[in-house]
């Protein structure tokens, strides 16, 4: 597991990181999420292809808090990005360079390093709606579905 | 059964390329055929800045003006993007047979197989219309089996075109409302039912001028700005009792037990519609239940995360390009959560406000 990469599902999934904030757009099954503090810093290393063992010793170094606790906090947050296909397993290495994260650290005095919290994948399908299919009931001769009357939202 | 697939899987190649442009042409040919009946009638319009010819085939579809009538010019240029409507009931020009499978039906209309880099094809499943885009010829074609068209699309006409060929141009169409002064503008964004219809409405009767209150056009000219697109509004039955004063001027009262009730704002407000703003701030509208307006400064994620999803999930292949488009304008500005007062007229005095302190305290754009 602690070798084990992801890439971003692309081009199902599209993100931007500001500020530390994350959000992420599923443009297949229309839900959208957002991740902040220590989430947005984990997407941020998965994203650049950083092995799970790799993302456990960086937030490590970042954040104040036990291994294990920390351990249990990426393994969990990787497995809900999966599940929500977020991210997917990728084979083989590839280039992580840990100098890219120069200035994104939250900080590198360890005095300031801020607590580690679990991570928290906020999730909202409130858009699902306006992607669902209007099922095709009924076509006319040249096989164009009929209209449907009511609004698309 | 449609698929719920966004994203066509299949990669344009040679066959996809010429099947689609050969496509294109047999529908335009068709709008051809239907105008030799009709006979031509043609209207402008100046969207973003740019020259969009209207070519009728009769007068049957010219509802759709109505929304875009705050935009009108002169016929005597070459327009930029030439769209073609026709409709198979007024005209008696009938559509030809659909050439595609029906699971080649995806979410939000997108044809598969039909989509190149240059052509653009989509159906509308509530009017069952058909929305072609040729964007080597800058020519497009919007057939519809009935010329009587449902209140949205009267409403937002074109939509779908609009979006594609003005994207290509550098401009997104947004989810969202936009009102302003001579300081400049705020965007208003949120998913519908936020607010953004009642906080355009209420400002009306104040200062402070109308772009839109469901979807405008944003760009970048040296900084972010706002188009108008449609003058429309559309109201629920709750925004129908809050706002007693627009009730004679609703356009389709006889359908209001079916429909929203549209106003067209600027047959009734001819002086209060802008067409173009600069933009200073983005506002994400709440229903808070209290009395007063205030704004709250949010970040620019959860403001991107109100913008852009009810934006993307609207419009036929918009995805990866529309949020990246949203985050740069996003960057670029402060942000503030409209939290929304019961009392309407709190609510222009908040937007005059912060425009006036964004003005004199220099609190604009953002620092990259």
């Amino acid at each position: 597991m602690s070798n084990q990469r992801f890439r971003v599902n692309t081009p199902t999934v599209t993100h931007e990181t500001i500020d530390g904030e994350a959000v992420i757009i599923n443009l297949e099954s229309g839900n959208y999420y957002s991740l902040m503090e220590v989430g947005s810093f984990i997407w941020g290393l998965v994203e650049k292809g950083a092995s799970v063992g790799e993302v456990q010793n960086l937030v490590l170094q970042a954040y104040q808090g036990n291994a294990a606790d920390i351990d249990r906090g990426v393994h969990e947050l990787l497995i809900q990005l999966q599940q929500e296909n977020l991210i997917v397993s990728i084979d083989g290495r590839v280039a992580f360079d840990p100098s890219e994260l120069n200035g994104t650290l939250p900080s590198n005095n360890s005095h300031e390093k801020p607590l580690f919290n679990p991570p928290l994948l906020h999730k909202y399908s409130d858009m699902q709606e306006l992607l669902l299919l209007d099922p095709i009931h009924d076509v006319d001769d040249a096989g164009w579905p009929k209209p449907n009357p009511d609004p698309p939202k | 059964m449609p698929t719920s697939q966004v994203v066509p899987s299949d990669i344009p190649g040679k066959e996809q390329a010429s099947r689609s442009v050969e496509y294109f042409q047999s529908v335009y040919e068709l709008f051809k055929s239907s105008q030799q009946e009709t006979g031509p009638l043609e209207r402008s319009y100046m969207i973003g800045g740019y020259r969009i010819g209207l070519n009728f085939s009769g007068p049957a579809l010219l509802s759709l003006n109505r929304a875009l009538e705050h935009l009108a010019a002169d016929e005597d240029s070459t327009p930029d993007l030439s769209i073609c409507l026709w409709d198979s009931e007024s005209t008696g020009q009938p559509m030809s047979p659909r050439p595609w499978q029906e699971g080649d039906f995806l979410a939000r209309g997108v044809i598969q197989g039909y989509n190149t880099d240059r052509i653009h094809t989509a159906f509308q499943h509530g009017s069952g219309a058909v929305s072609v885009l040729d964007l080597e010829r800058n020519l497009a074609v919007f057939w519809s089996p009935d010329w009587r068209l449902p209140y949205w699309e009267i409403g937002s006409p074109l939509r779908t075109i609009l979006h594609w060929w003005l994207l290509s141009k550098g401009l997104q169409l947004v989810h969202a409302a936009a009102v302003g002064n001579s300081s400049g503008g705020v965007l208003i964004g949120g998913k519908g039912g936020s607010g953004k219809s009642t906080t355009a409405l209420a400002c009306l009767e104040s200062n402070l001028s109308y772009v839109g209150d469901d979807y405008t056009l944003l760009g970048f000219d040296s900084r972010p700005v706002v188009h108008s697109l449609y003058n429309s509004a559309k109201l629920n039955g709750d925004q129908v009792k809050r706002f007693p004063s627009l009730l004679p001027k609703i356009s389709n009262t006889e359908r209001s037990a079916e429909e929203k009730a549209l106003l067209f704002v600027s047959e009734h407000y001819p002086t209060k519609v802008a067409t173009r703003l600069p933009v200073r701030a983005i506002l994400v509208p709440r229903v808070t239940g209290l009395a007063e307006t205030r704004l709250r400064r949010i970040s620019v994620a959860m403001t991107l995360a109100a913008l852009a999803p009810s934006t993307i999930f609207q419009l036929p292949r918009a995805g990866d390009e529309a949020f990246k488009f949203l985050a740069t304008f996003a960057r670029q500005l402060p942000c503030f959560s409209l939290e929304l007062g019961t009392d309407l007229s709190t609510i222009p005095p908040v937007i005059e406000g912060l425009l006036a302190e964004i003005d004199s305290a220099g609190l604009c754009v953002r620092e990259e």
